[in-house]
C-alpha cells in the first residue's frame, strides 16, 4: 500500500477478498482488447441476451488508439431498466461530441451472466466495443436510487477494481458518482474517487480537461499521484472527493448507543466547507438528447423524452427531486418543437415523452401539447405528458392528447389522504377540487384513475389513513355515475425521509406500522370490486431509508451486504431484509437509530457539507410549518420565502409565468 | 452504428419496380441474432419511420404498421433467409426504398431481395414449407469423418436424437424431415441440411446432435448410444438460416425468385453471411 497522505486520514478497513471475485490487477497499460470473443459463446446460456451485444442504431463506436480520453458511462442496473435513463443518454452525447473524447455505456449484468463472468474471467465490459472497463480512464455511475448502491460494487468488482477508493492505485481508472444518490453519498463515499453534485453537462466537460491532463502525464510516463489527480479534480465545481473530507464522531450519549456525527470537515485548508451543487443555468443551450440510442430489445421506457423544465417550485415537502433540482429552469417551447422534430427524425420512435416533475406547470405548456398533438396527427406517433397533478387543466391536456386515442387511464397523485394531511406535506388540492377534477375524467369518457398515496408521513393517525380509503371511495362513486365499468386503482407506497427536504429530520415507520396500515386501508375498502388496492412491500424502503440518510459507516454495512449477495435491490425477487439486517449486525450499526428515529434541530446530518442550495434554516422552518399543518405557496407566481437557492446559485427562475404579487403591480 | 454497409446485394442495385405490397427476403446476423422475433418486429417498425417510407398502419387505438413476419427465427441462429412481407399506404418505388431502409436499420438486418406481389398471389406462408441450414464447424474439425457421419444417417430409416425439454428427455426423429445432408470440401467444414417443416419443428442444433451420434457410432467399440455424451465432434461456431421456399425435388423453390436450391447452395449463401457476421465483429 502507498501512504496516502490526507487520504489517509481515514483508517480503511481491509476486507477479506471475496469469493469468485475477478482477480484484481493493477498496470498502467489500458486493456484494449474486446472481450467479445469470449463473451458471444456464453451469449446462448443468458436470459435475454440482447442486452448485453450493444450495436443500436445511434450507438457511437469511436477508435480509443487516438484518443485523449475515455469515459465509461454506467447505470447499476439492468439494461431495460439503465438505458432510457436520461440523464446516461446526454452524458453520452455531451462527452461524446467533444472531439478526442469516447464515451461507451455498460450495465450490471444479471445474475446468469454475473456468475458465468466471474467463472469464465471475463471482466465488466463495454457495449459499444466489449472493452474491459479498465480499458477507460473515467467509470462514470449514474446511480438515481439508493437501492443500486450494491449493484455499483458488484460493477466495481467485475471491472476488476478494489472497492475502496483508497486501495486504488495511481493509474487505475477514475471512479466517479452522480444521479440523486450523490446528494447523500456518504453511504458509498469510500468507494467513490470523485462525486459530482448536480447536474453533469458542464461538469463532466470540466472534468474531462482534467482527465486529459492526467492521462497526458500518465502516457508520457511521469504520471501524477492518485491524491495529485484528486485535488486537481476537487477544484471542478460540483465536485465532492469524499477523501478529502473526514467524518469525525461525537461520544454516544450516556456512553452506549450510537456516537453522532459531529462534522464532515475538509482535511486541506484549500477546500471549501462545503461544496455546491452544479447547475446549469440555461436549458436551450443544452439541446441534448439529439440522438437517443433506439434500443434492439424491449427496455422500460421506449420514446424520444425531452425535458421540458428541469426544477420544481410547488414545494412538496417530502419531494427531494423537486427540492434539489431548483431553480425552476424552462426550456422554450421552439427548442422544444426543434428537439422534437430532430429527435424522431434520428430516431423513427414512435412516441414523444415531455419530461419535468409536473409538465402541466410548463408556461407554455398547453400550446405546446397542442401544437406537438396537430403536428403529428395521423403519423401513428403518441405523446406522453407524465403528470399527476391534481387539476382540471391536467384532465383538460389529457383530452388534448388523447383526441384520436383511446381514454383508457389517468393518473393523479394527492398523495394524501385528507385535507390535514395534504397541508403537512404542502401537496395542495383540496377534497372537492380533487372530486370535481375526478368527475371532470369521468364525464369526458375516462374509464379508469389512477391515485397514488403515501403512508408513513410525518403527523399521520389512522384517521388519515383511512382518509384514503375514503376519498377513493367517494371517486369510486362518482366514476360508477358515468359508466358501471369504471374503475379506481389506488397505488399506496410507505414513505421514505430524503435529505435536502424538509422531512429529513422526520422519523420514517417501520414495516410492521406501514403492513398494519395498509390492513386498515384493505379493511375499509372490502368488498368494493370497482377499487384495486396495490401497495409495494414496505421491507425494501427501511434499506433505502439507511441508505438515504446514513453516513459514511453505512458503507460497511454496504460492502457487507455485498459479500452476503445482495445485488438488485430494487427488484422484489432479488430483495431480501435478512441479509441486510445480518450486515447491519456484523457491522454493528443500529438500524432504527438511521431509519426511526427523528432528529433534532442542532443534530450534524451527514449530507450538510453538501450544499443544494437550501438554506437548513428555511428547511428547518417548513418542518416546523409542516408540522403545525401550514402550507406554503409556490414562489413562480407568489412572493420569494427564501430558500436561497436562486442567491446561492446566482441564477434565477426562468419561467413564462408571471409572478402574481407583481403582475397586481404590488 | 458507424460500421460502413457494403454495396448493395442482388437485385436492390437496380429499380425493381414499383408496388404497394412489398415481399422482402433479409438477413438477420452478427450481434442481431440475440435480439429475439418480437424485439425485431419493433426494429423493423424503428427503421421504416425513420426511413420515412410510407408504411401502411392498421385502423383501431393502437395502430400497428403492415410489416408481417410469417416464421420466427429461434433466438442465437443466422440468417441469410428471412422473409416478411410489407404493405405502404402508396405505391413505392422498390430499389430506392429499401436502399434507404437498409441504412436506416442497425448492422446485421439487412434487405437482400425484394419484389412486389401481384394481386391473388400464394401467400408468403405457404411458401416456406422447407428451410436450409448451414452448420459452420471451427478449424480443426475433422471434415472426412462429417461425410461418413452424414451418409450414415441418410442411410439410416430412421435417426432418433435426444431433446431435453423442462428436464425430460423426449426423442424426435431426424430422418424423417431431413431432406438432404451435404459436406462442403473447404475446411473448416460445413454441414448443409435441407429440413422440411415437422410438427414439433426440428431444431437446427439437433442435426449437430444427430452428427455427434453418427459419428460416435462410427467407433467400433460403442454401441448405438444414441446420446451426445462424447466430444468427438465440436460444437458450430455458427448455425444460419440460407434459403426458405417450397419443397421440390432434393431441393426447394426459393420463396422470392422460385429459384431451384439444392443444399449446397447454402455453402454460397454462408460466405455472404459470413462477409456480414465479419462486418460487425466488434472492438479491435
Amino acid at each position: 500500500m502507498r501512504a496516502h497522505g490526507a487520504l489517509g486520514a481515514r483508517v480503511v478497513p481491509l476486507h477479506p477478498r471475496r469469493q469468485g471475485a475477478v482477480p484484481i490487477v493493477s498496470t498502467t497499460e489500458r486493456p484494449t482488447r474486446s472481450v467479445w470473443p469470449r463473451l458471444e459463446p456464453l451469449l446462448p446460456h443468458v436470459q435475454r441476451p440482447a442486452r448485453y451485444v450493444g450495436g443500436e442504431d445511434n450507438a457511437v463506436v469511436a477508435d480509443h488508439a487516438d484518443c485523449d480520453s475515455a469515459w465509461l458511462l454506467l447505470y447499476p442496473d439492468t439494461y431495460e431498466v439503465g438505458q432510457p435513463n436520461q440523464g446516461l443518454q446526454i452524458l453520452y452525447e455531451v462527452l461524446g461530441e467533444r472531439e478526442g473524447t469516447v464515451a461507451e455505456r455498460a450495465f450490471a449484468p444479471w445474475h446468469d451472466l454475473d456468475a458465468l463472468m466471474r467463472e469464465h474471467d471475463i471482466p465488466l465490459f463495454s457495449l459499444e466495443q466489449h472493452l474491459p472497463a479498465r480499458a477507460f480512464d473515467v467509470l462514470a455511475f449514474s446511480v438515481a436510487t439508493e437501492l443500486g448502491a450494491t449493484n455499483v460494487l458488484s460493477c466495481l468488482d467485475l471491472a476488476g477494481l478494489p472497492l475502496r477508493a483508497a486501495e486504488r492505485d495511481d493509474d487505475d481508472p477514475i471512479v466517479l458518482l452522480g444521479g440523486h444518490v450523490a446528494f447523500n453519498p456518504e453511504p458509498l463515499a469510500p468507494f467513490a474517487d470523485v462525486v459530482c453534485v448536480g447536474e453533469g453537462e458542464e461538469f463532466v466537460l470540466e472534468a474531462d480537461r482534467v482527465v486529459r491532463r492526467w492521462r497526458q502525464a500518465r502516457e508520457a510516463g511521469e504520471g501524477w499521484s492518485r491524491e495529485d489527480l484528486l485535488v486537481a479534480l476537487s477544484r471542478v465545481d460540483g465536485a465532492y472527493v469524499p477523501g478529502l473530507y473526514a467524518p469525525r464522531y461525537g461520544r454516544a450519549p450516556g456512553g452506549a448507543g450510537m456516537p453522532p456525527l459531529r462534522e464532515t470537515a475538509p482535511t486541506r485548508a484549500d477546500l471549501p466547507e462545503a461544496v455546491s451543487k452544479r447547475a446549469v443555468s440555461d436549458l436551450d443551450a443544452w439541446p441534448y438528447p439529439k440522438r437517443t440510442i433506439v434500443p434492439l430489445t424491449e427496455t422500460v421506457h421506449e420514446r424520444y423524452s425531452v425535458e421540458i423544465f428541469r426544477g420544481c417550485t410547488r414545494g412538496c415537502r417530502f419531494c427531494q427531486a423537486g427540492m434539489v433540482t431548483r431553480p425552476v429552469r424552462e426550456r422554450s417551447k421552439e427548442t422544444v418543437t426543434a428537439m422534437v422534430e430532430q429527435g424522431l427524425a434520428a430516431t423513427g420512435f414512435e412516441e414523444i415523452g415531455l419530461l419535468s416533475l409536473s409538465s402541466s406547470d410548463h408556461s407554455e405548456i398547453h400550446e405546446l401539447a397542442t401544437d406537438l398533438a396537430k403536428r403529428y396527427a395521423g403519423t401513428a406517433t403518441s405523446l406522453s405528458l407524465p403528470s399527476t397533478r391534481v387539476d382540471a387543466f391536467n384532465v383538460e391536456l389529457a383530452d388534448e392528447l388523447a383526441r384520436e386515442g383511446r381514454r383508457t387511464g389517468l393518473t393523479f397523485a394527492p398523495e394524501g389522504g385528507t385535507d390535514r394531511m395534504r397541508a403537512v406535506i404542502n401537496k395542495m388540492v383540496a377534497e372537492e377540487d380533487l372530486l370535481r377534477t375526478a368527475e371532470t375524467a369521468f364525464a369526458g369518457g375516462w374509464r379508469q384513475l389512477k391515485l397514488y398515496f403515501m403512508i408513513g408521513l410525518p403527523t399521520e393517525t389512522d384517521e388519515d389513513v383511512l382518509g384514503i380509503a375514503d376519498l377513493a371511495l367517494k371517486v369510486v362513486e362518482l366514476g360508477r355515475r358515468h359508466g358501471k365499468r369504471n374503475r379506481v386503482t389506488v397505488s399506496v407506497g410507505g414513505f421514505v425521509p430524503k435529505p435536502h427536504t424538509p422531512f429529513q429530520w422526520a422519523a420514517q415507520d417501520r414495516p410492521e406500522e406501514l403492513r398494519r396500515k395498509v390492513r386498515l386501508l384493505k379493511e375499509r375498502v372490502a368488498g368494493e370490486r370497482n377499487l384495486k388496492l396495490s401497495y409495494a412491500d414496505p421491507e425494501p424502503g427501511l434499506v433505502e431509508g439507511l441508505l438515504a440518510r446514513g453516513d459514511r459507516r453505512v458503507a460497511d454495512v454496504l460492502e457487507r451486504a455485498y459479500e452476503l449477495g445482495a445485488r438488485f435491490d430494487g427488484w422484489s425477487e432479488c430483495f431480501s431484509l435478512d441479509r441486510w439486517e445480518q450486515a447491519v449486525a456484523d457491522v454493528g450499526l443500529d438500524l432504527d437509530w438511521y431509519v426511526t428515529r427523528e432528529r433534532g434541530r442542532d443534530e450534524v446530518l451527514p449530507w450538510d457539507h453538501l450544499d443544494a442550495g437550501l438554506d437548513r434554516h428555511w428547511l428547518w422552518e417548513d418542518w416546523q410549518d409542516a408540522q403545525r399543518g401550514r402550507a406554503l405557496e409556490d414562489c413562480r407566481w407568489m412572493p420569494c420565502y427564501d430558500c436561497g437557492v436562486c442567491i446561492g446559485l446566482d441564477l434565477e427562475h426562468q419561467t413564462g409565468h408571471l409572478p402574481v404579487a407583481y403582475a397586481d403591480g404590488r | 452504428m458507424t460500421t460502413e454497409r457494403t454495396a448493395e446485394v442482388g437485385r436492390l442495385a437496380g429499380d425493381v419496380g414499383v408496388a404497394d405490397r412489398v415481399r422482402v427476403r433479409y438477413a438477420k446476423t452478427g450481434r442481431l441474432r440475440f435480439v429475439s422475433a418480437i424485439d425485431l418486429g419493433r426494429v423493423w417498425e424503428r427503421a421504416l419511420r425513420k426511413a420515412r417510407l410510407p408504411i401502411a398502419y392498421s385502423e383501431g387505438y393502437t395502430p400497428h404498421p403492415k410489416v408481417s413476419f410469417p416464421d420466427a427465427l429461434p433466438l442465437g441462429y443466422a440468417s441469410t433467409g428471412e422473409y416478411a412481407e410489407l404493405g405502404f399506404a402508396e405505391p413505392i418505388t422498390i430499389g430506392p426504398a429499401m436502399r434507404r431502409l437498409n441504412a436506416a436499420f442497425a448492422t446485421g438486418c439487412e434487405v437482400l431481395d425484394a419484389r412486389g406481389v401481384a394481386p391473388g398471389e400464394r401467400r408468403l406462408s405457404k411458401w416456406l414449407g422447407r428451410a436450409l441450414w448451414c452448420l459452420s464447424y471451427p478449424e480443426g474439425t475433422d471434415g472426412a469423418a462429417l461425410v461418413e457421419g452424414a451418409q450414415t444417417i441418410l442411410d439410416a430409416s430412421a435417426w432418433p436424437v435426444g431433446r431435453e425439454r423442462k428436464g425430460e428427455t423426449t426423442e424426435v426423429d431426424l430422418r424423417a424431415p431431413l431432406v438432404d445432408l451435404v459436406v462442403s470440401e473447404d475446411d473448416p467444414p460445413r454441414v448443409a441440411a435441407l429440413l422440411d417443416a415437422s410438427e414439433p419443428p426440428l431444431r437446427p442444433t439437433e442435426v449437430h446432435t444427430g452428427l455427434e451420434i453418427a459419428l460416435q457410432t462410427q467407433e467400433p467399440a460403442h454401441q448405438h448410444a444414441r446420446a451426445a455424451d462424447g466430444a468427438t465432434l465440436p460444437t458450430p461456431r455458427l448455425i444460419s438460416r440460407t434459403a426458405q421456399g417450397a419443397p421440390a425435388d432434393g431441393g426447394l423453390l426459393e420463396a422470392l425468385s422460385g429459384e431451384h436450391l439444392a443444399a449446397t447452395a447454402a455453402f454460397d449463401a454462408t460466405r455472404e453471411e459470413l462477409r456480414l457476421d465479419r462486418l460487425d465483429q466488434p472492438g479491435p
